[in-house]
C-alpha cells in the first residue's frame, strides 16, 4: 500500500532555549491516512504537531506538505510568503478550540474563507452552513461560542478549519478539554472525516479512538520516536520498553 | 437667592451653554478621536519587533505622562512662537490635548492587545490569515469590547481638562464662567453654574458609554 506521501518530514529538530524537544523525527504520511501520535507528556509531540504548521519553527530539518518543502536551519527564517502557503494546506484544530468569540459560529466558519481565500460572503456563507451540517451544528449557525457547549464548540472549530480545503488536518488532543460525555460526538466527527479519506494527524491520549482511526501510529517519548507501524502493533503489541511501561500506565487507566 | 442673583444666573446660563457646545465639545471630540488614532499607532508600536519603533513610542508616553498637561499647553502656545510657530489657541489646545490622549490612550490599547488570549492569534494564523488580518478581524474587535470602559474614563477626563486650554485665551466654558465672575462678583453662583453644565455634558457621554457597552457585549457570557 504505497501511495503519494502528502507529508514528509526529515531530521526535525527543535529546541526550546537550551532543553531539546525534538530529537530529530522523520515521518512520511501517505494521502488519504491518518496518523495518531501518542506518548506521555513532555514527549514532544504537541510541538511535532505545531511544527507542521509553523506555529513551532524547527531548527532543523525538511518539511514537505503536498508539494511545499521547506528547509530549515538556524539562524535562517522562513519567509512569510512560504509560512503563509503552508498554513493554508493545514487545518489545525486545539485542544482548547481558541473559537473567536465576537463571532457567531458560522462566521467562525466563514472567516478564513472571506480574509485569507478571498471568497464572497454568500459563498463563504453557503460552505460554512454545509460544514455546520456536517459536524451536526445546522442549527447553531447564530450561536456565539459561549452560547455553545464543550463539544460543540470543537465541532465548529473543526468545520472552520476544514472551511479553507486543507490537504492535512492537524488535531492537538482534541477530546482533552472535554467532559466525558462530550468526547463522543467530536469523535465520531473525526471519525468520519478519517473514513472520507482525509488526511490527518492526531495528537491524543484516546488509545482506543487511535487503534480505531489510525492507519499509523507513532508512540513518542523524550523527543525521539520510540515505536511506528500499524496500531496493532503500536498499541496492541508493542516491543520497546518504553512504550510497554507508557502504555500500561495509559490502559490500566482509562480500563472502561 | 436675591432677585439680583436669580438675574445674573439667567443671563449667563445661555453663554455657558454656549461656550460648551461651541467650544469645549469640539476641542474634546477633536482631541480624543485624534488621539485615538495615536494611541492605537503608538500601542502598535510599542507592541512591534523593531527596537527604534518601540523605543520612539515609549518615549513619547514617558515624556507625556511625566509632565503636567498645563505646562505642556504653556509650551506648545506661548512657548513655540519664540521659534517661529505660532499656534491658534484651539490649534495648540488640541495638539495638547491630543498628544496627551494619544499617551495615556496607547497605554489602554496595549494592555487590551496583550489580554487577547495567545490561542486567538493561534487560531487565526493557523487558517493562514497574515498578522495584519489577525489584527483587524480577531483582536482589535475583542481589544475594543475590553477598552471601552477605561477609554469612556479618559472621554470623560478629557472633556473636563478641557477647562486648562482656557488659560491659553481658548474661550471654552470654564474661561467664560470666569470672565462673567469678574464682571458680575458671583464667584459662588456662576463657578456652581458652569460645574453643572460639566456635570450635564458628562451625564449624556456616561450614558452614551453605557450604551455602547451593552451594545458590545452582546457575544460575552458573563
Amino acid at each position: 500500500m504505497r501511495g503519494e506521501a502528502m507529508i514528509e518530514i526529515k531530521d526535525v529538530h527543535k529546541s526550546f532555549g537550551t532543553l531539546e524537544v525534538l530529537k530529530g523525527i522523520n515521518l512520511s504520511l501517505e494521502k488519504g491516512k491518518a496518523l495518531a501520535i501518542i506518548g506521555p507528556s513532555g514527549s514532544g509531540k504537541t510541538t511535532l504537531l505545531r511544527c507542521f504548521n509553523l506555529l513551532e519553527q524547527p531548527d532543523r530539518g525538511q518539511m514537505t506538505i503536498g508539494g511545499t518543502t521547506l528547509h530549515f536551519q538556524p539562524g535562517s527564517s522562513i519567509r512569510q510568503a512560504d509560512t503563509l502557503a503552508l498554513r493554508k494546506r493545514t487545518g489545525m484544530v486545539f485542544q482548547s478550540f481558541h473559537l473567536f468569540p465576537h463571532m457567531t459560529a458560522v462566521q467562525n466558519v466563514m472567516e478564513a474563507q472571506v480574509t485569507v481565500q478571498g471568497k464572497s460572503k454568500a459563498a463563504a456563507r453557503e460552505r460554512a452552513e454545509a460544514l455546520l451540517a456536517k459536524v451536526g451544528l445546522a442549527d447553531k449557525a447564530d450561536s456565539y461560542s459561549h452560547q455553545l457547549s464543550g463539544g460543540q464548540q470543537q465541532r465548529v472549530a473543526i468545520a472552520r478549519a476544514m472551511a479553507v480545503d486543507p490537504d492535512v488536518m492537524l488535531f492537538d488532543e482534541p477530546t482533552s478539554a472535554l467532559d466525558p460525555e462530550l468526547v463522543g460526538d467530536v469523535l465520531k466527527v473525526i471519525r468520519q472525516l478519517a473514513a472520507e479519506g482525509m488526511t490527518m494527524i492526531i495528537v491524543t491520549h484516546e488509545m482506543r479512538f487511535a487503534e480505531q482511526v489510525a492507519d499509523y501510529v507513532v508512540l513518542m517519548d523524550d523527543g525521539i520516536i520510540v515505536e511506528e507501524g500499524p496500531p496493532q502493533q503500536v498499541i496492541g503489541n508493542p516491543q520497546s520498553q518504553r512504550a510497554i511501561q507508557f502504555l500500561n500506565r495509559v490502559t490500566n487507566y482509562d480500563v472502561t | 437667592m436675591s432677585e439680583k442673583q436669580i438675574d445674573i444666573l439667567l443671563d449667563s446660563i445661555l453663554p455657558l451653554l454656549k461656550a460648551g457646545v461651541a467650544f469645549t465639545i469640539p476641542l474634546t471630540i477633536v482631541s480624543f478621536v485624534l488621539g485615538m488614532i495615536v494611541a492605537v499607532l503608538t500601542a502598535l508600536a510599542r507592541l512591534s519587533s523593531l527596537w527604534p519603533l518601540r523605543a520612539v513610542a515609549g518615549f513619547y508616553v514617558w515624556i507625556i505622562r511625566c509632565t503636567p498637561l498645563l505646562v505642556q499647553l504653556f509650551i506648545i502656545f506661548y512657548g513655540l512662537p519664540y521659534i517661529g510657530i505660532v499656534l491658534s489657541s484651539f490649534t495648540a489646545a488640541t495638539i495638547g490635548f491630543t498628544l496627551s490622549v494619544g499617551a495615556y490612550g496607547s497605554e489602554i490599547v496595549r494592555a487590551s492587545i496583550q489580554s487577547i488570549p495567545k490561542g486567538q492569534w493561534e487560531a487565526a494564523s493557523s487558517l493562514g490569515m497574515t498578522r495584519v488580518q489577525t489584527l483587524r478581524r480577531i483582536v482589535f474587535p475583542q481589544a475594543a469590547r475590553i477598552s471601552l470602559p477605561p477609554l469612556g474614563n479618559s472621554f470623560i477626563s478629557l472633556l473636563k481638562d478641557t477647562s486648562l486650554a482656557g488659560s491659553i485665551m481658548y474661550l471654552e466654558l470654564f474661561r467664560v464662567s470666569q470672565e462673567i465672575v469678574a464682571r458680575t462678583y458671583e464667584p459662588l453662583l456662576i463657578y456652581c453654574a458652569a460645574a453643572v453644565v460639566y456635570l450635564l455634558f458628562c451625564s449624556v457621554l456616561t450614558w452614551l458609554q453605557s450604551t455602547m457597552e451593552k451594545r458590545l457585549a452582546r457575544y460575552s457570557a458573563s
